[in-house]
């Protein structure tokens, strides 16, 4: 069974927004809401100045709050790919999975008045495509695929460099992974 | 950013969006659908080209009842590769833009007074041929001029020439590209090209001078600058600002604008001094080295780095860095290179230190076009000869076929060599598009008669007295893009659905315009399919594979590096590089890029900079919904310091002021250390002024109605507009 | 830092808000209820019922349960997104999920209060009972009275907590997740139960006995309070970050500044007027001022009440990590 995941190389992200432009055609995302978002940190003043441009989406958690504090099991992690998924005809929209998400993953499509979030696209996983974000990314910062194949680029990027997820510490175990610098020296 | 918006302001464009509305609508509204549902409402995929900039990237419109919901690059295009920019992805907010001129209109009021009414395209285009009928009577057809840019030029270009005027002008070469384009001309015989063929994906040094990648967003080019920082190549990236790319760079040289030019001479200094030249390459390849000997001594980086405002060292080491790594060095020659009026001489500096670096051809450096050649198409209906000579170059030496839009402007403003009484523009917004609006729109209050054609009502189009409503490029056949890179491959455009409202394709009009004008001899097609079939026909192209495929690639066996064999051909009459340009000597130009200094603010002035918005393009852009969602106004770049000491914070409201007491008001500060503290720096394209432009209408501050001081360069005739300079007022 | 993102969903940003007035009305209401449930059943268990003699109260107060819980899960429900599938919080258990528990809870609480209500019914007002069968239901319930208060203060105390729990229970919001919470809110919905104990009942027995349990809640309470900022402050950076709201004191944060104030205020108050009505050694019959002065105080437990519950929703959903 596929593990499905997301490794983004941070470097590359020039935040050039296709991805976010993508996202919301290819789902039908609400205007004003997002399912992915870029954020970009610029440290220090100048003119020594770093910055960190990174995008951001669900993390489809192995360990997901949004999924346990659902109250009618709208929300649920698949166990075969892993993509934590919504029943959307299931969702009371009582919010709590919103609450629960440390990462700001979710909203209320206002249309539709329950919660969505991404879904790593599944139905275009299904036909065979990559994400809609992952297909434009102009960067080549985002990439997808499955962890249990060490041939994927997923696995490979992943050995071949260090990588962290977001909010270690909140326990979530996300399986969005973020490289931040490549491991032989510059 | 901060966007709320009315349930009923999404109502109206979610038709557009939806990937899965056809397919909802169906089921009961309480059925919510899951995403793999919607996949299912399989729908058509259409081969087409991108039009949000001009870059031409291959597209599929994927199209479900009628409806594109989604647009995917398309993998065998080399401008694309698969992946669409942010913009390339908004193109359904420029199809389902609810402010899109929907009928021809006819001006009632005054000129620019924007009031008008709907009229049939018979009643507009017998108004535009009568007008252009009595513009050849009265003045000769010369007397009218087309401004124009993107595709819609194949249309009016052909148009307008067999009218009778030869005056042209596009605003890609004065305000953009004009300065290298002349710049290479005269040193190497041929452009790098668009796209630039700078082979970043393999370079092992990347250095770019202003071009800030990442925000300028070319998508192919983009992508190879990636490639180029996850193959770590060593970055150097010389801004005032700390841009996206100055983000990946290893060395960031926030330069002091408007002081390029001793920052190249010093490297070049460097690299003659210490024999970091190519010697053997330049010998097979290049005249004039000897002739630059001596030339360059007084340039040290001492003395550079006070014009500069950087240190020797990183002058140093950069160029030592350069050194090692060539000829696997991109150094961009810049895209937007109307800084200051010595831009062909500092495009000639960047490109002198190519050639040293010996990068011309080689591998990391700037690879040969490919030489592949079509048949040539047969020969239409010839024009006629202009009764006068073209106007439109100005008498600049290297003006190029592109025209110099601000010469045909001065030239309806004098009257001189003769006058312009009727302006035709297609595809471009003259007033965000040219320094100086005011001469602009003086400009237009001289002219008889101005026909826009246009998707939007933009500041231009609303001056004008017919407008004809071009449908969108998802909309339309256009020409087949011919697009020559390490290899040459064609590109078509067709409609993915039929256009919307009572809008007509280009073509269409410029063919209806031709019968009316009698002219219908130049456009001897029913339709544009029809000539495209013909194209390709002549080019022994398969026809439906194109349609289907969206691109054909045309073989060839050159090689993209010089090998043997495999020599670069240069045009210049001593077939090689000419590093010291005899021309230029001849027309009494520098032979050789020398100093000048540009004018420096005043204490409490900053220089206005601008630049581009990943997810904008110009002004055309700005009232997209789905772009304008995500950058719906710019902002003005300070610095902290500065900042404080005018008491003003982040988040503030300011107005600025310029040298020639030009006032703009109400642009957002953004207080930042990313900007040096004698500049200030904001997005082109905003601040528009129609009204009908609901998202976009007095949203920001327009750069150019700052940009009153432009300094013409002397050998282009193109535009430098970063000599002006601001104050900043604070707005309540 | 300069941090700029962009794609953020309008809930998320200036701030995240997902949660507003209504939610922090059912859970003032959900408490309320639960507390009075407790309240209600001491009242009918304490001193081998007692206090129930001739006691007003004795009835009112499970009357007004299943009332004011009706009011507060109208409000929840009125937060609901997706109303029409509301049934569906019923198709399964979730017990992981606070608000499944809760939501089953609410649904036995319900019948449960309403068999308080019927039990402690005085025959005079059998009236109200439309059906013969309710009549007679009533009748044989009285005989249970105790049991059925007994599983009413159990009742009441699991919904006490599990108005709290479900804050608490998210990790991503710093400001809730806390352990003290669930007692902070336990606590805070007793002393309203008893708060609103003292204004229902007659008797002044009755009034001082919930007096006197209010002193020790809203001291509790007054520990509890302190206690979980405390908490909050020495614990993580985003923990720490949460509780700025209250002490910001700045223009932005007025609301939250003035909660702090406002508690600060009005529980020593309350407790100060209750410590005197206690030490005043009571006179026989309850005068006007008297009255007043309980009820003021009684009221001003509710209002510090609904203000934990408030300050509680909106700041948490201001403190995050990312
Ligand atoms: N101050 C300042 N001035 C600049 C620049 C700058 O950065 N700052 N940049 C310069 C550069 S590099 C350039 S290339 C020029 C660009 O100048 P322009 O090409 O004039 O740029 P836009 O403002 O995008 O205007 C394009 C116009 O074409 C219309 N249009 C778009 N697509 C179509 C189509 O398919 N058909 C038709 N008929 N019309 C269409 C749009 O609605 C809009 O009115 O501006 C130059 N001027
Ligand atoms: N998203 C997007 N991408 C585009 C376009 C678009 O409209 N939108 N337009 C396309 C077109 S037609 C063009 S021509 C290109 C233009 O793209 P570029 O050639 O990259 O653009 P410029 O406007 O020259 O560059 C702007 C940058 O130059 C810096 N700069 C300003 N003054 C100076 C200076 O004195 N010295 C140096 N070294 N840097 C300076 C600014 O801080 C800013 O980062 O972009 C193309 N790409
Ligand atoms: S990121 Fe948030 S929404 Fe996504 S799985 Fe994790 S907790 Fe759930
Ligand atoms: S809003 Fe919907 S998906 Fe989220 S917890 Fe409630 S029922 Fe589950
Ligand atoms: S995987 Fe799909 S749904 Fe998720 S962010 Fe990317 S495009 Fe959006
Ligand atoms: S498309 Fe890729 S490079 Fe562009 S912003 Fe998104 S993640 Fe970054
Ligand atoms: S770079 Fe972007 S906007 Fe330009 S043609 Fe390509 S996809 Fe379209
Ligand atoms: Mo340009």
């Amino acid at each position: 069974m596929p593990r499905y995941a997301m490794v983004i190389d941070t470097r590359r992200c020039i935040s050039c927004m296709a991805c976010v432009v993508a996202c919301k055609a290819e789902n039908d995302v609400a205007p004003a809401h997002f399912r992915t978002r870029i954020r970009e940190e610029i440290s220090g003043t100048f003119p020594d100045l770093r910055a960190e441009t990174r995008s951001e989406l669900c993390n489809h958690c192995d360990n997901p709050p949004c999924v346990y504090n659902c109250p009618t099991r709208a929300s649920y992690k698949n166990e075969e790919t892993g993509m934590v998924l919504l029943h959307k005809n299931k969702c009371i929209g009582c919010k709590a999975c919103i609450a629960a998400c440390p990462y700001d993953a979710r909203y209320v499509d206002p249309v539709k008045g329950v919660v969505d979030k991404c879904t790593f696209c599944d139905h275009r996983i299904a036909a065979g495509k990559q994400p809609a974000c992952v297909a434009t990314c102009v960067g080549g910062s985002r990439v997808f695929g499955d962890l249990d194949n060490p041939n994927s680029s997923v696995s490979i990027l992943l050995r071949q460099h260090p990588s962290e997820v977001l909010l270690a510490g909140a326990g979530t175990e996300p399986r969005v992974f973020y490289i931040k610098h490549y491991r032989t020296p510059r | 950013m901060k966007n709320f918006c009315s349930r009923r302001q999404f109502l109206k464009i979610s038709g557009a969006t939806a990937a899965g509305w056809a397919m909802a609508s169906a089921l009961p509204p309480w059925q919510m659908l899951s995403a793999a549902e919607i996949a299912a409402a399989e729908g058509r995929y259409v081969a087409t080209y991108c039009e949000m900039c001009f870059w031409k990237c291959g597209a599929f419109a994927k199209v479900v009842a009628d409806k594109v919901v989604k647009l995917e690059g398309n993998f065998l295009h080399p401008h694309s590769r698969g992946v669409l920019c942010g913009r390339g992805n908004g193109g359904l907010g420029l199809l389902y833009d609810p402010d899109r001129l929907k009928a021809p209109l006819i001006r009632t009021g005054e000129r620019g007074d924007g009031k008008y009414r709907e009229a049939s395209w018979d009643e507009a285009l017998s108004l535009v041929a009568e007008k252009m009928g009595k513009l050849a009577t009265d003045y000769g057809p010369e007397s009218l001029a087309l401004f124009t840019h993107g595709s819609a030029t194949s249309h009016f270009f052909p148009l307008v020439k067999a009218y009778g005027s030869p005056n042209v002008a596009m605003p890609s070469f004065a305000q953009c590209r004009g300065p290298r384009v002349a710049a290479y001309d005269i040193t190497t015989g041929s452009d790098i090209g668009s796209p630039e063929r700078l082979d970043m994906a393999n370079s092992k040094m990347v250095v770019l001078l202003g071009s800030h990648l990442g925000e300028n967003m070319h998508s192919s080019q983009v992508q190879d600058f990636t490639q180029a920082i996850g193959n770590r190549a060593k970055i150097v990236v010389v801004d005032p600002r700390f841009s996206t790319a100055a983000g990946k760079a290893d060395y960031w040289l926030p330069i002091r604008p408007g002081t390029d030019m001793a920052l190249l001479l010093a490297w070049t200094h460097l690299i003659l001094k210490n024999h970091w030249y190519d010697a053997a390459y330049l010998e097979a390849y290049a005249n004039g080295l000897e002739e630059m000997i001596g030339q360059y001594d007084e340039y040290t980086p001492e003395w550079a780095a006070k014009e500069t405002d950087l240190s020797p060292a990183v002058i140093i080491e950069t160029a030592q860095l350069m050194a090692k790594n060539a000829p696997a060095v991109a150094l961009h020659p810049g895209r937007h290179v109307t800084w200051d009026g010595q831009d062909v001489q500092r495009s000639r500096a960047i490109i002198i230190l190519q050639a040293l670096l010996g990068t011309w051809g080689r591998k990391g450096g700037i690879y040969l076009a490919s030489k592949a050649k079509l048949p040539p198409l047969p020969a239409g209906k010839a024009y006629p000869k202009p009764g006068r000579p073209a106007l439109n170059r100005g008498g600049y030496p290297f003006a190029g076929g592109e025209g110099v839009t601000n010469v045909v402007r001065a030239s309806t403003l004098s009257g001189q060599p003769y006058p312009i009484k009727g302006w035709f523009v297609s595809g471009t917004n003259l007033l965000a598009a040219l320094p100086n609006p005011d001469e602009t729109r003086a400009a237009i209050k001289q002219l008889d008669f101005l026909v826009a054609v246009d998707m939007m009502p933009t500041d231009t189009v609303v001056h004008a007295d017919v407008i004809l409503p071009e449908c969108s490029y998802l909309e339309r056949h256009d020409s087949i893009a011919q697009l020559r890179g390490r290899d040459l491959r064609l590109s078509i455009r067709q409609p993915a659905i039929e256009p919307l409202y009572n809008s007509k394709p280009g073509w269409w009009i410029a063919k209806e315009l031709s019968r009316k004008l009698g002219l219908e001899a130049y456009f001897p097609w029913q339709t544009y399919a029809e000539k495209l079939e013909e194209d390709c026909l002549a080019w022994d192209i398969d026809f439906d594979e194109l349609k289907e495929k969206g691109v054909v690639l045309i073989p060839n066996s050159e090689n993209a590096y010089i090998a043997p064999g495999n020599p670069p051909v240069f045009k210049t009459a001593s077939k090689k590089i000419e590093l010291y340009s005899e021309e230029l000597e001849l027309l009494d130009f520098d032979p050789l890029p020398r100093y000048v200094r540009n004018e420096q603010p005043q204490a409490d002035e900053f220089r206005l900079l601008y630049g581009r918005s990943p997810v904008h393009t110009f002004s055309r852009t700005v009232n997209n919904p789905v772009l304008n969602e995500l950058f719906s106004e710019n902002e003005l770049w300070l610095n902290p310091r500065p900042a404080a000491k005018l008491g003003l914070k982040n988040g503030d409201y300011v107005a600025l002021v310029n040298q020639d007491h030009i006032k703009k008001g109400h642009i957002r500060l953004k207080v930042t250390e990313r900007i040096r503290e004698d500049c200030v720096y904001m997005v082109h394209g905003f601040g528009l002024q129609s009204e009908r432009l609901s998202k976009a209408f007095n949203r920001g501050v327009s750069d150019q109605e700052l940009i009153s001081k432009y300094v013409v360069d002397p050998i282009a005739g193109t535009t430098g507009m970063r000599v002006n300079f601001v104050r900043l007022q604070k707005e309540a | 830092m300069e941090v700029t993102v962009t794609g953020l969903n309008a809930l998320a940003f200036p701030h995240m808000h997902i949660w507003d007035w209504r939610v922090a009305l059912y859970l003032f209401l959900g408490g309320l209820s639960a507390g009075l449930a407790v309240m209600a059943a001491v009242l009918h268990l304490r001193k081998n019922g007692e206090l129930v003699e001739g006691e007003a109260a004795s009835w009112i107060a499970p009357l007004c349960v299943p009332v004011v819980l009706g009011l507060g899960m109208l409000f929840i429900f009125l937060d609901l997104e997706h109303k029409l599938n509301v049934y569906r919080l019923y198709l399964t258990v979730q017990p992981l999920s606070p608000m499944s528990w809760g939501s089953w809870g609410l649904l036995a609480f319900f019948p449960l209060s309403a068999l308080f209500v019927l039990a402690t019914l005085p025959e005079r007002l059998y009236g109200w009972l439309m059906l013969d069968s309710l009549r007679n239901l009533a009748r044989r319930l009285t005989e249970s009275v105790r049991i059925i208060a007994f599983i009413n203060l159990l009742m009441g105390i699991f919904i006490g907590i599990y108005t709290g729990v479900l804050l608490s229970s998210f990790v991503a919001r710093p400001l809730w997740n806390s352990s003290i919470l669930p007692v902070l809110f336990l606590l805070s919905a007793l002393s309203a139960g008893a708060a609103l104990m003292i204004i229902v009942s007659r008797s002044l027995a009755a009034k001082l006995f919930f007096t006197k349990l209010d002193i020790f809640l809203i001291a509790a309470e007054m520990t509890v309070l302190p206690l979980f900022f405390y908490g909050q402050y020495t614990s993580s950076s985003a923990h720490r970050a949460s509780i700025l709201p209250f002490f910001a004191f700045t223009h932005e944060y007025l609301w939250f500044g003035s909660a702090i104030i406002l508690l600060g205020v009005i529980f020593p108050f309350a407790l100060v007027l209750k410590l005197l009505e206690i030490r005043e050694g009571h006179v026989t019959a309850l005068t006007p001022a008297v009255l007043f002065r309980m009820n003021l105080s009684a009221a001003l437990v509710l209002l510090g009440s609904a203000i934990v519950r408030f300050a509680f929703v909106y700041a948490g959903q201001l403190s995050h990590y990312l």
